[in-house]
């Protein structure tokens, strides 16, 4: 499959500390989760992927166009959906002001198209009700989804999200999800998040990060098969697991190197992702 | 193998880009459009609108000299300038407040266009200022009785104002990102306003905005001598410098931004400098000549035996000059009932705008000044003189008046005004109707005992024709000299008045 984004070496240093690692990825449609702890690097691949950071080394392409250059990044841009971490928003503006704002900005000069597709994203993300009241007025989750409709006007080919769904209670995070998901229909997303729930249900492949680089590529299944024969469950928590804890059920689920005879359980997406971070910590400490 | 293709646009969608030129105009209507929306800029403009409308109810009773009128047009629009001062700034700064340029600076159009953009906004707010003016100035001149003309350059001033002020708050926002910044901004400039407009210094009070003179003499257009043009290019100079550095501080560091700015700032050098030149000689010899020769720039007109000169620009209004020459005549007696006059408008234009218009009075038999001005309390004014010619033989003598002369002279002066009351208390300084005073007219005034003004008061009081008759019946001994009130009362057949009869 001929990747929408592909990466290679990608490195950015902020002073002393190497926030981005030779990272190489490619990226097709669908939704691709990024998952990482904090300091990761995440942030800073999505800020680079999405042209606001210049990396310090290596190269990517969007849909074919280099960055690098002046007028590759234009072009970039042109094709770019970007929902930053903890967007901002101009409070006195409407949902349909804020959303036409970011239209003209991303070039739509027509007035009657550029107003249609604000309109069309409005009620995409759920907010055709409430497209004429102040954002201020608008609850947080409501402020997330006007943010989504803003990357999602001009009909990007590749939109980034960092962290959508931090501060959103349960059910909008289940309406967030609806709408990455069809969002990820015939365009490539990447969603950087630290919710494996999220990455479980929503993606068809997903990136570890760790200390700047890349430590798992792959689907949700490779990651999850990371940790088969890996999980266990024990009557005390054991303390060879390198992580574990009591469940509803009284016994203990411990991820790490069983010990003989134990009795294995099902692995989870998390598991394996935290087994893939224990092992990058391990890499780091080598 | 598959192909990545991108989503299909949904239907009816073109997602074509427009290019950046049309990006920032399409984002400048939309920041004009929230610009003139903002809450201070509709509060200036109904301030505005308000004011000049209840300026111009106020002004009824005025004829409009138009080189006048046009500098009318300018203070109000520092209010407005004001309010957008502080809106654009407040505006572009909007991006830094709610932390959204992390956003923006990854789509197409750039922080510099984004400048463009508001700049362009404020031009939006100047054009309404622009049309606010047209409709005022438009309204002078469509009024019965307006004369001259107006300057292109004093009816910038105001758009100008705007547009200085919109980007003076634009290019704030680039240098100091903090919200306070323009409200200082705007207390410096209040301070820089006051000081220049009490200074006498002719070159550095062209520098404000706007630039007020401190009487309401109305000189003939081309004695003027307000450098109106050189000011509009220094104004557009120094408006385009400030949007310009704007743009360049936001990072649009582009061949034709830096051409332009050094362009800008060459206008605002020309204008400002031509400005400060002061009057040249030929404009102060033609002030000279129309102060003291009118008569070599005049044409005349005779009506009914009489004869009025006037500037050019006045012409038309000598058929409302004949008009109160004709009442005044119609209620004298005696052989000033046929006497002709000669109506000579006359303007102290020596010191220009600033000059406090006083003008002696003429000494030639039968001459009459009548000013630049007209409508209102001029009328009355005017009235007075052609009286006291027609009574005293010449102006001169006429304000040397202090006797009961001042009676009839008085009852000529107002008695053909509808309200004669009204009439006299706007001739008079003190706007009284009882008591002494003085009465106002184009050159100096006459003088007014408490008790003369008991027997005109007692005059106007009956019937106009009765009173007309009494005056006519009396007239030689009534203007004869040295006549006491209470002996003009008893020739009236009026009660004996109890005031004193002491001129001022």
């Amino acid at each position: 499959m001929t990747p929408t984004v592909s990466a290679s070496g990608l490195s950015l240093r902020y002073g002393g500390t190497r926030a981005l690692d030779d990272v190489s990825l490619r990226l097709t449609p669908g939704v691709t989760g990024l998952l990482g702890p904090n300091g990761a690097g995440k942030t800073t691949l999505l800020r680079v992927l999405a042209t606001a950071l210049p990396a310090d080394r290596g190269a990517f392409t969007v849909l074919g166009h280099d960055p690098g250059t002046a007028r590759g990044r234009q072009e970039v841009r042109r094709r770019l959906g970007y929902l930053p971490q903890t967007p901002g928003f101009h409070p006195d503006f409407t949902a349909f002001e804020f959303v036409d704002y970011v239209a003209i900005l991303k070039e739509m000069t027509d007035r009657g198209v550029r107003h249609r597709e604000v309109r069309r994203v409005l009620d995409e993300v759920g907010l055709a009700d409430v497209r004429g009241k102040r954002i201020r007025k608008l609850s947080g989750g409501m402020r997330q989804r006007v943010a989504l409709g803003a990357a999602l006007v001009g009909e990007p080919g590749f939109l980034v999200l960092d962290e959508p769904t931090v501060g959103l209670d349960p059910e909008q995070r289940m309406r967030f999800r609806e709408l990455i998901a069809g969002a990820g229909e015939g365009r490539t997303v990447l969603l950087s998040t630290h919710q494996t729930e999220d990455v479980a249900m929503l993606c068809h492949r997903v990136i570890v990060m760790a200390a700047g680089r890349v430590r798992f590529e792959g689907t949700p299944a490779e990651l999850t098969a990371r940790a088969a024969g890996r999980v266990w469950s024990s009557t005390e928590r054991d303390p060879g697991a390198k992580a574990g804890w009591r469940t509803g059920t009284g016994t203990f689920r411990n991820v790490g190197a069983p010990p003989p005879g134990a009795e294995l359980l099902e692995p989870t997406l998390e598991d394996g992702y935290l087994l893939t971070l224990d092992d990058a910590g391990a890499e780091v400490a080598a | 193998m598959t192909t990545v293709v991108e989503k299909p646009l949904a239907p009816g969608i073109r997602n074509e880009p427009g290019g950046p030129s049309k990006a920032v105009l399409a984002l400048a209507l939309f920041e004009s459009r929230r610009l003139l929306t903002r809450i201070p800029v509709l509060l200036a403009f109904a301030v505005y609108l308000g004011w000049t409308v209840w300026r111009a109810g106020r002004a009824w009773g005025d004829y409009p000299a138009l080189q006048d009128a046009d500098r009318a047009t300018q203070n109000a629009p520092m209010l407005v300038g004001l309010a957008v001062l502080l809106s654009v700034n407040q505006a572009a700064l909007r991006s830094r407040r709610h932390d959204t340029e992390r956003h923006f600076a990854v789509l197409l159009l750039p922080h510099w266009c984004r400048t463009v953009a508001h700049a362009l906004s404020v031009v939006a707010a100047a054009l309404v200022t622009a049309v606010c003016v047209a409709g005022q100035f438009g309204w002078e001149a469509l009024r019965p009785g307006a004369i001259g003309q107006g300057s292109v350059g004093e009816l910038l001033v105001g758009p100008l104002t705007v547009l200085l002020s919109g980007l003076a708050g634009l290019l704030m926002a680039g240098l100091v990102r903090s919200v306070i910044a323009a409200p200082l901004l705007v207390v410096f400039g209040l301070f820089l306003f006051a000081f220049f407009s009490g200074t006498s210094d002719d070159a550095s009070r062209w520098l404000l905005p706007a630039v007020v003179e401190a009487t309401s003499n109305t000189l003939p257009s081309d004695l003027m001598g307000r450098p109106a043009g050189w000011h509009a290019l220094y104004l557009a100079g120094l408006a385009l410098t400030l949007g310009l550095v704007a743009v360049l501080v936001a990072g649009g560091r582009k061949p034709a931004v830096l051409a332009g700015t050094a362009g800008a700032l060459a206008m605002t050098l020309v204008g400002g400098v031509a400005q400060s030149g002061g009057d040249s000689p030929q404009l102060v010899k033609a002030r000279e000549r129309a102060t003291v020769h009118p008569e070599q720039v005049q044409s005349c007109v005779r009506r009914d035996g009489s004869t009025y000169c006037a500037f050019p620009e006045w012409g038309p209004r000598v058929g409302d000059w004949a008009a109160v020459v004709d009442r005044v005549r119609s209620l004298a007696g005696g052989g000033a009932h046929e006497q002709d006059v000669v109506v000579r408008q006359r303007v102290e234009a020596r010191y220009g705008l600033s000059g406090d218009g006083a003008l002696t009075p003429l000494e030639r038999p039968h001459e009459v000044t009548v000013g630049t001005q007209w409508g209102g309390n001029r009328v009355p004014e005017f009235s007075a003189a052609v009286a006291g010619v027609l009574i005293a033989g010449d102006e001169k003598a006429a304000t040397s008046i202090c006797d009961a002369r001042i009676i009839p002279l008085m009852w000529l002066a107002v008695g053909w005004a509808s309200e004669p009351l009204d009439a006299l208390r706007r001739v008079r300084l003190d706007d009284s109707i009882t008591g002494s005073a003085l009465v106002l007219q184009p050159t100096d005034g006459l003088s007014m005992t408490a008790a003369q003004t008991e027997v005109l008061r007692a005059l106007l009081d009956l019937p106009r024709g009765e009173a007309g008759a009494r005056v006519k019946d009396r007239w030689r001994e009534l203007t004869a000299p040295k006549v006491t009130a209470a002996r003009a009362a008893a020739l009236l057949d009026l009660p004996a008045p109890d005031g004193e009869d002491k001129c001022l």
